[in-house]
């Protein structure tokens, strides 16, 4: 049966047929009367991703294999969600030593966007945890993956969109907790030289990543709040704290869309002056639970919902250290101009690259990640963007690419075979 | 515990929702499942995350002659019963011989014997409880499902009647009533949001209602009125729906 279906931007959507995945014996068996197949996990990618007439939704592989406590590495299958995985390991002392900013996908779809976080200049992205997995092949014959076997296919997969083939179960570290808390200092920052200034001095915490406000111009260009945090050890803590139990929350849903006019440069503008604002001193420090510090719109369902119904696009370039504070400064100030952007947009310093995935998007340099609602100014934007991010020779993620130039993306270079092709793949061969 | 029909979704929200609300599960939890290898999946995967607890999957596939005795050397004092088969609506599959077999057979003729056997032995310790899945599909024959609705509508009379038998020995038999859930057995279906359950929220009052040992459960509750509403159109109206 027919459906039409998206990703989280709700644009573009496809009508597609759904195959669903059982066990590892009928996959082979599944795909081979299909020309055109692209697997697919719980769909938070934007654009065109994992888009196609028919896709293979691996969702039903949700079971883990083992867990082994000496190693920290937890065997799964790839449907497996990172929300599960936070639900069950947390508890026992485990988190995810790569995540990004929401919980809610897969772990296949994390090895396929090579997905990174706030601790990407310390830590990398998630390739650099995964040990091995199980990968079926557009012949439909089932390989083990790892750093050691099948190391060509093992490399391609890693942030290969999907078009290598059908990850079954995965293999990789989680890391070891004391706590539920993060401690945090949020430090605000008056203009884009100070924000970097901030970065460059916060390279010894684990976790950085700063909030912008799109909108400024001239001198506060660029103001934001940094945001960095460890994990906070037990002996940080008060007794009521050191729990690793799950709290019960009470997740808010969005339960239909906003209409066009909410999101405006004046609601923007409103949201963001408020947002600096109400952190009153420069400096604050303080522990939040980890659900909040690393997912803080998970608690909302779909949120976004808020951009209406013609959804929007999530644009996230990086530009190469040395001349980040000149494209990004170019940048900000396209943005201000066109009055266009979101109030969720978020910094970053990424560290080095490893060589070794050469299909993972971040390189050394500085990232910024925003959403803008879809109308009828956005694709002239975005080329002017797009052009400047060609400039300063940077690059945009292939899991955010909607309305960007393919140039920008052909880094990733998985496009091997005929048959798991996407939407994304089939607009950059045209 | 037993639970019936172990690989449904609505059979791990519960399961799982009662390991969370129970630390240090000590009883031996039997999955009986028709699916073998998906259910041994998942008894790996509970061991995982729960390492203390004792779980063994049996086999029981309704289709096939199903041997009772199975049950006589198991420890057990609750059984879930999500044991379902939606089958091919009347539009696609209605003169199918083997969709109604099998509709009628897992949904009711095959299941009666093994709910009166596990009811025999609660019977005998003089303790227990049993929760089964029926539906709102049985409360009227409707156009679109009434092999299915049928089969239902047997289990819920059976259960009533069994639920006044089994009260005067000590055993509590609760009947469960689901709308439309969002499962496995409903994915390809269209199904309208607002009125669609996710299986935890079902587990969750499902679980709390037979604590409170209530003897019958709509999920979601807007279903009695709905069904109320149905069941009061008059047939001379009814027959030319196409419900």
């Amino acid at each position: 049966m027919k459906k039409t279906i998206s990703n989280w931007g709700l644009f573009p959507s496809v009508e597609t047929e759904k195959i669903t995945g059982k066990t590892t014996k009928s996959v082979s068996e599944e795909i081979k009367s299909f020309d055109k197949i692209i697997p697919r996990g719980n769909g938070r990618c934007y654009g065109d991703a994992s888009l196609q007439n028919h896709i293979f939704s691996t969702l039903t592989f949700n079971h883990y294999l083992a867990f082994d406590k000496t190693t920290g590495i937890l065997s799964c299958e790839s449907g497996v969600l990172l929300d599960s995985i936070v639900k069950d390991f947390v508890s026992k002392g485990y988190f995810l030593p790569i995540t990004p900013g929401t919980k809610f996908i897969t772990v296949g779809g994390a090895i396929a966007s090579d997905v990174h976080g706030k601790n990407h200049h310390k830590d990398g992205c998630f390739s650099d945890f995964l040990e091995s997995f199980k990968l079926v092949d557009h012949n439909g014959i089932t390989h083990f993956c790892s750093k050691t076997e099948n190391i060509d296919l093992f490399w391609s997969t890693i942030g290969g969109m999907g078009h290598t083939g059908i990850i079954t179960e995965a293999q990789f570290y989680l890391k070891k907790i004391e706590s539920r808390y993060i401690r945090q200092e949020s430090i605000k920052a008056k203009n884009l030289k100070e924000i970097f200034d901030l970065f460059e001095k916060s390279n010894d915490w684990t976790y950085t990543v700063a909030w912008i406000d799109c909108l400024q111009k001239g001198n506060t260009l660029g103001r934001s709040i940094l945001l960095r945090g460890e994990h906070a050890m037990s002996t940080e803590l008060s007794v009521n704290q050191l729990s690793l139990e799950n709290p019960v929350s009470k997740p808010k849903n969005i339960p239909f869309f906003f209409p066009n006019f909410i999101l405006n440069k004046f609601g923007v503008k409103l949201f963001n002056f408020l947002f600096y604002y109400k952190q009153i001193r420069k400096f604050k420090s303080n522990f939040i639970d980890l659900e909040t510090y690393f997912y803080p719109l998970d608690s909302i369902h779909n949120w976004n919902k808020i951009y209406g119904k013609k959804g929007f696009i999530q644009y996230q370039f990086v530009i190469p250290k040395h001349t980040g504070y000149e494209g990004m400064s170019e940048v900000l100030n396209k943005i201000s101009e066109s009055g266009e952007g979101s109030f969720l947009a978020v910094l970053k310093l990424f560290g080095a690259n490893n060589p070794l995935a050469t299909n993972s998007f971040p390189i050394e340099g500085y990232t910024l990640a925003l959403d803008f609602k879809l109308n009828d100014k956005l694709p002239h934007l975005i080329k002017e963007l797009d052009s400047i991010v060609q400039k300063y020779k940077g690059r945009i993620y292939r899991a955010k690419d909607a309305l960007s130039t393919p140039d920008l993306t052909n880094y990733v270079t998985s496009e091997t075979n005929t048959k798991f092709v996407s939407l994304q793949s089939e607009r950059y061969k045209k | 515990m037993i639970i019936l029909g172990s690989n449904s979704d609505i059979s791990k929200a519960y399961l799982e929702y009662t390991l969370s609300k129970n630390e240090n599960y000590s009883e031996t939890i039997y999955l009986f499942s028709s699916n073998i290898e998906r259910a041994n999946k998942y008894k790996q995967h509970l061991t995982v995350i729960y390492s203390n607890i004792s779980v063994q999957v049996l086999e029981m596939d309704l289709t096939k002659n199903f041997d009772l005795s199975k049950f006589k050397q198991l420890n057990f004092s609750h059984v879930f019963c999500a044991t379902g088969f939606l089958g091919q609506d009347t539009v696609s599959g209605l003169y199918s011989k083997e969709n109604t077999r099998k509709i009628i057979d897992i949904n009711y003729s095959k299941l009666i014997p093994v709910i009166l056997e596990l009811g025999n032995i609660l019977e005998s310790k003089k303790e227990g409880s049993i929760v089964v899945l029926s539906s709102v599909a049985g409360e009227r024959g409707r156009f679109s499902n009434f092999v299915y609705g049928s089969a239902k509508a047997g289990l819920t009379a059976f259960l009533s009647g069994y639920r006044a038998y089994l009260s005067h020995q000590n055993v509590h038999l609760m009947t469960v009533k689901p709308g439309f859930m969002a499962t496995q057995m409903t994915a390809e279906l269209d199904l309208p949001g607002p009125l669609t359950a996710e299986p935890l929220k079902v587990a969750t009052n499902i679980y709390k209602a037979n604590v409170k040992r209530k003897n019958q459960l709509y999920v979601l509750p807007i279903w009695r009125l709905i069904m109320f509403v149905i069941k009061s159109i008059p047939e001379f109206v009814f027959k030319k729906l196409k419900l």
